[in-house]
């Protein structure tokens, strides 16, 4: 029979840098790319590389995430043998900065002693990403390591690890003997008992941990290069689906270097900007160097330059919003930007 | 099974002829249509936004990918533990096959699926027109009227009233006169091809058809003009809207065009009264920045480099640099070369455009792309 991988992807982290736009979601569920959730990225990986069970751990403000991924029937996870598994933090204060934590995992030991599956992949929620994971599952079981560790080529740890379900039991068992909190304790302790080992990954993967870097990331997306090692046919990226109908470009329109979901009715023009679902842009309006997220409406006459606009934001007609590469501007979900409120 | 007030009967198995190529290995219904639907999702999606639950396909021409498209329904919200979708192809009885002869034929080899519902009233549709309508509104008006039958009417241009069933009606808009495809129609109120039942009526009238030797089981020539002849109280139903049936390359082309209209009288962006297709999930459309996007209607996963102007693009579509769209609907996943210029003309399905190809059309006449064309009569330039 074929290797078979548990994939588990902890949803715990929260990043500050991010507060503008964490403060109605979690990590896993921050937008991305005009349609997806940033989760979607490893949660495919993990569908189109045979893994038939996933298990989620995330911490607060999860309403976004479950509403999301809901019975896992968009990532085809909806099965009646394994399938999508959802396991919030029984507490509120332990620490999310560290992926994999062993304290978290505990309080749902059944799940993993259950779990079929061979060899377990566990994985942040927050990396931008295309990666099929069976050649590292090949690789990590014909090589005599114990936990192979994911990293980035001529980088740092991907935070994503992989290692025998059985020996993951044991790390979370003996938790309290080994000191190990987390994942990374297990594979940063040099006197390790464990064949400890790192896998280079040569493929393109971002990890988004400020407003900084989402942006730059997205706007990267706009280079076709970048784009076409991220959304591979073969391998695709799976999200939750919504019945918009295609975008409509009416009179006046004018669209250079975008990338545009669906269900979008463009009136005025749009440079170098990522426009997700739903969005209205209204006529004579100019958006350069922006990311407008889910059903924002952009009235006639405003221009934006490297401005956020989280979902449901509405902008009066003839509002300037302007910000610069390094710090965009960002405005919360939900709120209104009038023409008189900023000058 | 539980009993369901309204059942609808969804007739797929159209073959539209006269869509040529288009329908060479797909049922009319399956045609695709406004940059991401196929004609049939739109009957589906009024059936879920009217809340009719259950939902019997009849499927009988190139049925494969309407099938699998169909699938349980799911994408119309329409996969139920109870009811839902049923695709409902022809099938063998001990003693012969049963081809569906008419739309009449269809519904009466089906009757054991509606007798398993013991609907009070049947809801039959076509899967080949392009509208938005609540049936749960001509519901009310039949039960109103106490009607045996009530037929959903529009009106149609006059010069194009006999390719449709034509009636006359009272004042109180009972009908009195019914004409299928007459050559001299007597007034421009067409059948669109929907009808309410009441379910013993429908039984009856279906039995009663069966057993006529002459008749060609269909409902417009067959089963109304008897139900007329026994005076039984036949309805019309008055819609205003949209309504297309995009029965030629010309009038599909057109109902496409209709969409890039600024005030678009099928509006698609109303959240109220969506229309569902199967998703393709693809990732957003990517415009170079090179490409000039003009007054289109562009779906998902779509790569543009070119110029597009008043078109509709499916998913998938790419269109290279240098080349020109105009005035035409791409369908999924066709790949136009560099240097093209398509103009007026609908690009199939997964068709590849050469690099340089010149498809225009010098009259009034929309150009249906095929590979045969592509290979031979338009070289590159």
């Amino acid at each position: 029979m074929k290797k078979e991988l548990l994939g588990v992807i902890d949803a715990t982290t929260y990043h500050e840098d991010l507060e503008d736009l964490l403060a109605h979601r979690a990590l896993a569920a921050l937008p991305f790319a005009g349609r997806y959730r940033i989760i979607d990225f490893v949660l495919s990986n993990m569908v189109n590389s045979g893994i038939r069970s996933v298990a989620i751990f995330p911490k607060m403000q999860y309403r976004s995430l479950m509403d999301h991924l809901g019975s896992g029937k968009n990532w085809d996870l909806n099965r009646k043998r394994d399938g999508l598994f959802f396991f919030p933090s029984p507490s509120v204060d332990f620490d999310g900065k560290k992926i994999g934590s062993f304290e978290n995992f505990a309080a749902n030991l059944d799940f993993f002693y259950r779990s079929t599956q061979e060899y377990s992949l566990i994985s942040n929620c927050y990396t931008v990403f295309n990666m099929n994971f069976r050649s590292i599952l090949e690789w990590h079981s014909n090589s005599k390591c114990d936990i192979t560790e994911i990293h980035q080529k001529d980088g740092g740890s991907m935070e994503m690890y992989l290692i025998k379900t059985s020996l993951l039991i044991k790390l979370i068992e003996t938790r309290n003997e080994t000191g190990y909190t987390c994942m990374k304790d297990a594979v940063n302790d040099i006197q390790s008992l464990y064949t400890i080992c790192n896998y280079e990954y040569d493929g393109y993967a971002v990890m988004i941990d400020s407003i900084e870097n989402y942006f730059s990331t997205s706007m990267n997306l706009l280079q076709s290069d970048v784009w076409k090692k991220l959304f591979i046919k073969e391998q695709p990226i799976f999200t939750k689906v919504k019945d918009e109908p295609p975008t409509k470009y009416i009179k006046g329109s004018v669209v250079k270097n975008a990338m545009i979901a669906n269900g979008c009715l463009i009136s005025g023009s749009v440079e170098n900007s990522i426009i997700s679902r739903g969005v209205k842009i209204g006529k004579g309006a100019v958006i350069k160097n922006c990311i407008i997220m889910q059903k924002c409406v952009i009235e006639d006459n405003c221009i934006l330059d490297s401005v956020i606009l989280d979902k449901d934001v509405k902008v009066e007609a003839g509002t300037q919003l302007t910000g610069t590469a390094g710090s965009p501007f960002v405005v919360r979900k939900g709120t209104q930007q009038g023409a008189l409120m900023n000058s | 099974m539980a009993k369901k007030k309204c059942v609808a009967m969804l007739l797929a198995g159209g073959k539209g002829s006269r869509l040529n190529s288009l329908t060479k290995d797909l049922a009319k219904p399956a045609v695709p249509f406004g940059g991401k639907y196929r004609i049939i999702d739109f009957a589906l999606s009024n059936c879920a936004n009217s809340g009719i639950d259950t939902v019997g396909v009849l499927t009988q021409y190139q049925p494969l990918l309407l099938n699998s498209y169909i699938g349980i329904g799911s994408a119309w919200d329409l996969d139920r533990k109870d009811g839902g979708v049923t695709v409902l192809p022809p099938y063998a009885e001990s003693s012969e096959v049963k081809w569906y002869t008419g739309t009449a034929s269809a519904i009466y080899q089906n009757l054991n699926y509606l007798k398993q519902y013991q609907p009070e009233y049947v809801l039959i549709l076509s899967g080949d027109h392009i509208y938005k309508m609540n049936y749960e509104s001509m519901l009310e008006y039949h039960i109103e009227k106490r009607a045996d039958v009530t037929i959903s009417l529009i009106e149609v241009p006059w010069d194009e009233a006999s390719r449709f069933g034509i009636m006359d009606t009272d004042e109180e808009l009972r009908i009195v006169d019914f004409d299928e495809k007459p050559a001299n129609p007597k007034n421009n109120l067409a059948s669109m091809g929907i009808y309410i039942f009441n379910w013993n009526i429908l039984k009856e009238y279906l039995e009663m058809d069966d057993r006529v030797p002459e008749s060609s089981h269909d409902f417009g020539k067959d089963v109304i003009p008897m139900l007329l002849e026994e005076n039984k109280k036949l309805f019309a139903y008055p819609f205003k809207g949209y309504w297309k049936d995009v029965g030629t390359v010309q009038s599909l082309w057109e109902a496409n065009m209709d969409l890039l209209r600024e005030e678009c009288d099928l509006d698609l962006f109303d959240h109220g009264w969506r229309i569902y297709s199967v998703n393709p999930n693809q990732p957003p459309q990517y415009i170079s920045p090179a490409a000039v996007v003009k007054e289109s209607l562009i779906n998902e996963g779509c790569t543009i480099e070119g110029d597009i102007e008043k078109s509709v693009l499916f998913q998938g579509v790419t269109v290279g640099k240098g080349s020109t769209i105009l005035e035409s609907v791409i369908m999924p996943d066709a790949i136009i070369g560099n240097n093209c210029l398509i103009e007026r003309a609908i690009v199939p399905s997964e068709v590849k455009v050469p690099d340089g190809t010149v498809i225009r059309s010098f009259d009034d006449e929309i150009i249906l792309v095929t590979n045969e064309m592509l290979s031979g009569l338009y070289p590159a330039f």
